[in-house]
């Protein structure tokens, strides 16, 4: 054995190594040379222990060389193998990135639940609470503490579905203000109450005799018309946008004094007027005013020391005007085919 | 109501205001103007007919006619008879647009030319009557159609149910004026008073039975009218209005309804037994020959007027046939009253008659209106039909209407506007609207409405009515700011909390539908479940007539409906209410539990559905897990709508929330729909209770150690009940066990069946050892022979 023997290994390993086109052959490879019981390298000291000192050291430095060249050399060869093997992916592993996807098969929430989650997101970044109550109600709190007594002419627009005399399903959520004024006693109040009512009128394109409100209300010091329409106005932007305008409108309502509709302007003209706002400019979206005295005297506040503002309007109403749904019998006909497009 | 602009002006001066302005005007005062319809009548032509013939030649009844239209003869040929010879007639030329919208062509109508087109009042847009040519009562051939009727704007507008006084142009007039700030040209109170004798109140015995029903009655009498057909204006403005023209008498009834907003009617004094009127509720088995023909059977509920024998009207709807008047009526009874408005619209309803008149005091309208109302009519009477208008009319009026004074405190306008109102303008408001105001020594207004407005009766009123002139626009949107030590700290709505819910349902592909909570209650019944529902007592239809006691059927419904629609794969869940009557307790508001149910469908093969139920109740344990509250557990149970074999309870801590299970095959097949449904159903408010905020865990620091064990049971023993007691002898170092097959056949024997469990165990403190687990697995085993008799397979 000797140095000559060491670099013809050496030599024999690299011209193997440049030849080698695989990581296959690249192992084989290392096994032949480097392996540690059988290898060309290990064999070379196979008879180490016979020899005199001084060729023990040479041989054992000569061996080490052998193996760290055989070991560059084989990761050399690898990274270049490597390197023209990613080179070709483009080419080797393309696939037809335009075949669609399966169906996820996920599915929806409800276009109302999720405009309900919107308004509630918005009121409440103002500080509202959101209030509940039973849709089944007693005359009083639907009707006698709104001011709505029988046979006032305004029950007209309220004609309800009863179970007895006294027991009715709730024509607004207006009740639960009621009950929300009585159960937190002391002002400030800052509430909505949204929830499924339910007034009798046949079924129709345009209403139907269950739908879903959010009325809110506010009791408070000092509260005025302008706090109700900024309110509504930042409601109305935050849900449609900061181009929409809000218009408050004299009407009449016995619960409140003065009483008002409100209107948006139209997302499609933007206010002057085209075939979706009729040529009004403005589409009607619910009624507000300041909380008439006797409703918070009703409610156990004393309007002497506190007043209040009040607003209403259909969930479904909002949901029409933001997705321009044109028939409400949708929301409540249980269709895929619709409901999968929110 | 609709409402005529050219009416308006004989009010309010409308110079330089458009229709346009006036609508939004109105609308923004508080009436709101639905519509706005401009007939442009400059274009059409008055012609005079000089020559009427029959076509000789057309089938059609059809007459040629010569028309002077000033410049030319035209030759112009008609359907309808009226235009004879020496009648001034509408006259559209061809290329002339009609405002109906038809366009006018030269025609050829079997060998006859016809140059332009006689207008009836429907094709010009001045009423509804379309049976003949509408015949001018003056004007000059050849001149414009508006130089005798001014071009018209119909405004249909809203008025809401406190303002009975805007039901007439009067009213409206007011309200324009006093948002233009120009005066009112006509006082509320007419000054005519009739002069001829004997007094009115001797010819007419007038007496009111029920004054809760009828708080003024004014019967006045005019002798000697001279019947016939009303002047063209009067005529015009009815049918623009939709009123049909009739004779002088009842249009002028009706015109001063459009005026005043107050309902009159008139009778042939001659044809009233006595002469009497009584106004009372109507006796068992009354009937009543309308003006429209109709008999109806009366109610003592309804109110009538009689004479002395039988009822001649029925008060405040319609006036009856006998004693209506007619061409031959001489003397005439003009009623002029103020009926209670519950009562009107009670009867309106209870006959589906709903006239111009009932509208009207359906709103309560006040009783000084009736002799304004009643002195208009009057000197219309004698101007139009001639007539001697007797003095001192009967006038029945037990309950006065008393005058409600307001006070208010002026900065109330500032303090709830939220804008600075000049006080000056705020009286000047109140002013023009007909308030009086009297300003005291301590700075505090004494405000006197006007009769017309028994709605303001609180300073609140006063504000509104200076807001709204004052323009509601003009009031800058602020945001409350609040300045309190106490606000109510915000918590989560339960709508929001239940969106983890909804996250995992979306993620297992279940859809959210909303269904209605009216459903049919004889389906309630088919299905067993209707023995606490509420029926409706009102109902609109059979279908929409009870309270639902379950959220299921609407779900089953919405699966069939989408299959019809090509579904196969269908899987649904609604979030809401169900509603259950409170037993014993009649008058009770019933029990409102909000549930989450859910409905999937399956295949129609036995195993298909068993693997679709374990599938669903991962899904419910998902729902649950989202809302950090503890973990359910199953028990075999039997409920209506549940497949008797396969149907558990879900319990949380101990408390029931609802059930799992397949649909009882008769619910499927009671929707049509094939293959099995699987289903839950649960009450949601106790989960939420258990809801309880995660607290973090350390994470394992050594290896776990899995083993599997299969257990041989008797067919009877649940998968639960074998989980439990694994759970129970396994102590501390079992972590977990999950079962993940079941076997049945001939390696277990007749009535046996093989379940297999995954358990894993894992101590915080260092890595088992397989002696420590061989331990652990033995204990198990002796309780499960112990317990249920088990053995166990390799
Ligand atoms: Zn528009």
């Amino acid at each position: 054995m000797s140095d000559s023997d060491a670099s013809a290994l050496t030599s024999r390993a690299l011209a193997a190594i440049g030849q080698a086109q695989t990581e296959g052959e690249l192992g084989r490879i290392e096994v032949e040379y480097l392996g540690r019981k059988s290898g060309h390298v290990s064999r070379l000291l196979s008879n180490i222990g016979q020899l005199p000192a001084a060729e023990k050291a040479a041989l054992g430095k000569a061996a080490n060389e052998t193996k760290r060249f055989i070991e560059a050399a084989l990761a050399a060869r690898r990274a270049e193998l490597d390197a023209s093997r990613l080179a070709d992916l483009a080419e080797t592993e393309a696939i037809d990135v335009t075949f669609p996807g399966p169906p996820l098969g996920r599915g929806h929430i409800h276009v109302l639940t999720q405009i309900r989650r919107q308004i509630e997101t918005v009121l409440e970044s103002l500080g509202y609470q959101v209030e509940l109550g039973p849709e089944v109600e007693t005359e009083w709190y639907n009707f006698e503490a709104l001011n709505l007594t029988a046979g006032h002419p305004a029950r007209e627009s309220w004609d309800s579905f009863y179970f007895s005399p006294d027991l009715l399903l709730r024509a607004h959520t207006s009740p639960v203000q009621i009950r929300a004024m009585q159960s937190i006693k002391d002002p400030p109040i800052y509430i909505i109450t949204p929830g499924r009512v339910y007034r009798r009128d046949p079924p129709e394109a345009t209403r139907l005799p269950y739908f879903s409100q959010v009325e809110g209300l506010a009791v408070d010091n000092g509260l005025t018309v302008g706090d109700m329409k900024g309110t509504l106005l930042y409601m109305i932007q935050s849900l449609y946008g900061r181009e929409r305008k809000v218009r408050i409108r004299p009407s009449y309502f016995p619960f409140t004094e003065p009483s008002f509709e409100f209107d948006v302007s139209c997302g499609i003209c933007g206010g002057v007027g085209c075939k979706s706002c009729r040529h009004k400019g403005w589409l009607e979206v619910g009624g507000c005013g300041m909380v008439h005295p006797q409703v918070l005297r009703n409610g156990g506040i004393d309007p002497t020391q506190w007043n209040g503002y009040a607003w209403g309007f259909g969930i479904e109403r909002m949901a029409m005007l933001k997705h321009d749904v044109d028939d409400i019998r949708l929301f409540y006909e249980p269709d895929l085919r619709f409901l999968e497009q929110f | 109501m609709r409402i005529s602009y050219e009416w308006l002006g004989d009010f309010v001066d409308l110079d330089g205001i458009t229709p346009k302005d006036a609508a939004d005007i109105l609308t923004r005062q508080g009436v709101e103007v639905e519509s706005l319809t401009m007939v442009d009548l400059s274009q059409i032509v008055i012609g005079k007919v000089l020559e009427q013939v029959k076509h000789p030649k057309s089938r059609n009844d059809l007459w040629v006619h010569q028309v002077d239209i000033g410049s030319r003869v035209q030759q112009i040929i008609a359907g309808a008879p009226n235009a004879i010879p020496g009648a001034l007639v509408p006259v559209a030329l061809p290329g002339t647009t009609v405002p109906n919208g038809r366009l006018v062509k030269d025609l050829n109508i079997a060998g006859y030319r016809a140059s332009g087109m006689l207008c009836s009042a429907a094709e010009l847009m001045l009423g509804e009557d379309h049976s003949g040519i509408l015949i001018l009562d003056r004007g000059t051939p050849g001149q414009p159609l508006s130089s005798v009727i001014p071009s018209q704007a119909i405004m249909e507008a809203e008025v809401t149910s406190n303002r009975p006084d805007c039901m007439g142009h009067l009213g409206i007039a007011r309200e324009l004026a006093a948002g233009l700030d120009r005066p009112l040209k006509r006082d509320f109170m007419p000054a005519f008073t009739g002069t001829a004798e004997p007094p009115g109140r001797d010819l007419v015995n007038v007496s009111i039975e029920d004054p809760d029903l009828c708080s003024r009655y004014i019967g006045g009498v005019i002798k000697g009218v001279k019947v016939g057909r009303s002047p063209d204006w009067i005529q015009r403005r009815l049918r623009a209005a939709g009123v049909r023209p009739i004779n002088n008498i009842v249009d002028i009834t009706n015109y001063v309804l459009l005026e005043y907003a107050q309902p009159l009617h008139a009778f042939d004094l001659e044809k009233l037994e006595g002469p009497a009127i009584e106004v009372r509720r109507a006796r068992e088995k009354e009937r009543l020959l309308g003006l429209d023909g109709v008999v109806r059977e009366l109610t003592p509920d309804m109110l009538v007027i009689a004479d002395a024998r039988r009822p001649v009207a029925l008060a405040g709807v319609i006036g009856g046939e006998d004693t209506a008047v007619t061409n031959l009526t001489k003397d005439v009874l003009l009623e002029s009253a103020t009926f209670s408005g519950p009562s009107v619209r009670q009867t309106s309803r209870a006959l589906g008659l709903r006239t111009e008149a009932s509208a009207r005091f359906e709103r309560a309208l006040p009783p000084e209106l009736a002799l304004a109302g009643a002195r208009r009519a009057a000197s219309l009477i004698a101007e139009l039909a001639g007539g001697a208008v007797h003095r001192d009319w009967a006038d029945v009026y037990p309950r006065p209407q008393e005058p409600v004074r307001v006070n208010l405190r002026p900065a109330l306008i500032d303090h709830v506007l939220g804008t600075h109102v000049p006080l000056e303008e705020s009286e000047s408001i109140l002013r023009r609207l007909n308030f009086h105001v009297k300003v005291m020594g301590d700075g505090e207004w004494d405000v006197l409405p006007p009769v017309f407005r028994l709605d303001v009766t609180i300073p609140e009123d006063l504000v509104e009515e200076v807001g709204r002139v004052y323009g509601y626009d003009r009031v800058p949107p602020t945001l409350p700011g609040r300045r309190h030590e106490t606000w109510t700290p915000l918590s989560p709505s339960v709508d929001r909390r239940l969106d983890d819910v909804r996250e995992v349902l979306a993620g297992a592909g279940f859809t959210e539908t909303w269904n209605p909570a009216l459903v049919s209650g004889a389906r309630l019944e088919e299905l067993r479940i209707a023995a606490r529902a509420m029926p409706v007592s009102n109902a609109l239809s059979d279908e929409m007539d009870t309270l639902r006691t379950s959220l299921l059927p609407s779900l089953v419904d919405a699966v069939a409906l989408n299959r019809d629609r090509g579904r196969i794969d269908v899987r649904v869940y609604e979030i809401a209410a169900a509603f259950l009557a409170r037993v014993g307790e009649k008058n009770a508001q019933p029990e409102e539990p909000l549930r989450v149910a859910a409905v999937i469908s399956a295949a129609a093969s036995a195993e298909a559905g068993a693997e679709t139920l374990r599938a669903l109740k991962s899904v419910l344990d998902g729902c649950v897990a989202a809302l950090s509250a503890p973990t359910c557990t199953y028990q075999r149970a039997a409920a209506q709508l549940f497949h008797p074999g396969r149907c558990a309870a879900v319990v949380l801590d101990g408390r029931q929330l609802g059930y799992l299970g397949e649909l009882h095959p008769t619910v499927t097949a009671g929707a049509r729909l094939e293959g099995r449904l699987v289903a839950f159903e649960i009450d949601v408010e106790p989960v939420l209770a258990a809801s309880r905020i995660p607290r973090a865990q350390p994470l394992p620091r050594f290896p776990a150690v899995e083993r599997d064990l299969a257990v041989v049971v008797e067919d009877i023993v649940a998968a639960g009940a074998l989980l439990l007691a694994i759970k129970e002898s396994g102590g501390e170092l079992l972590e977990h066990a999950r079962a993940f097959d079941e076997y049945r056949g001939a390696q277990v024997g007749e009535g046996h069946k093989s379940i297999a469990f995954t358990l894993t165990f894992r101590s915080p403190e260092r890595t088992l050892t397989d002696a420590e687990v061989d331990k652990v697995m033995s204990e198990i085993r002796r309780g499960l022979e112990k317990r249920h008799r088990a053995g166990f397979r390799e």
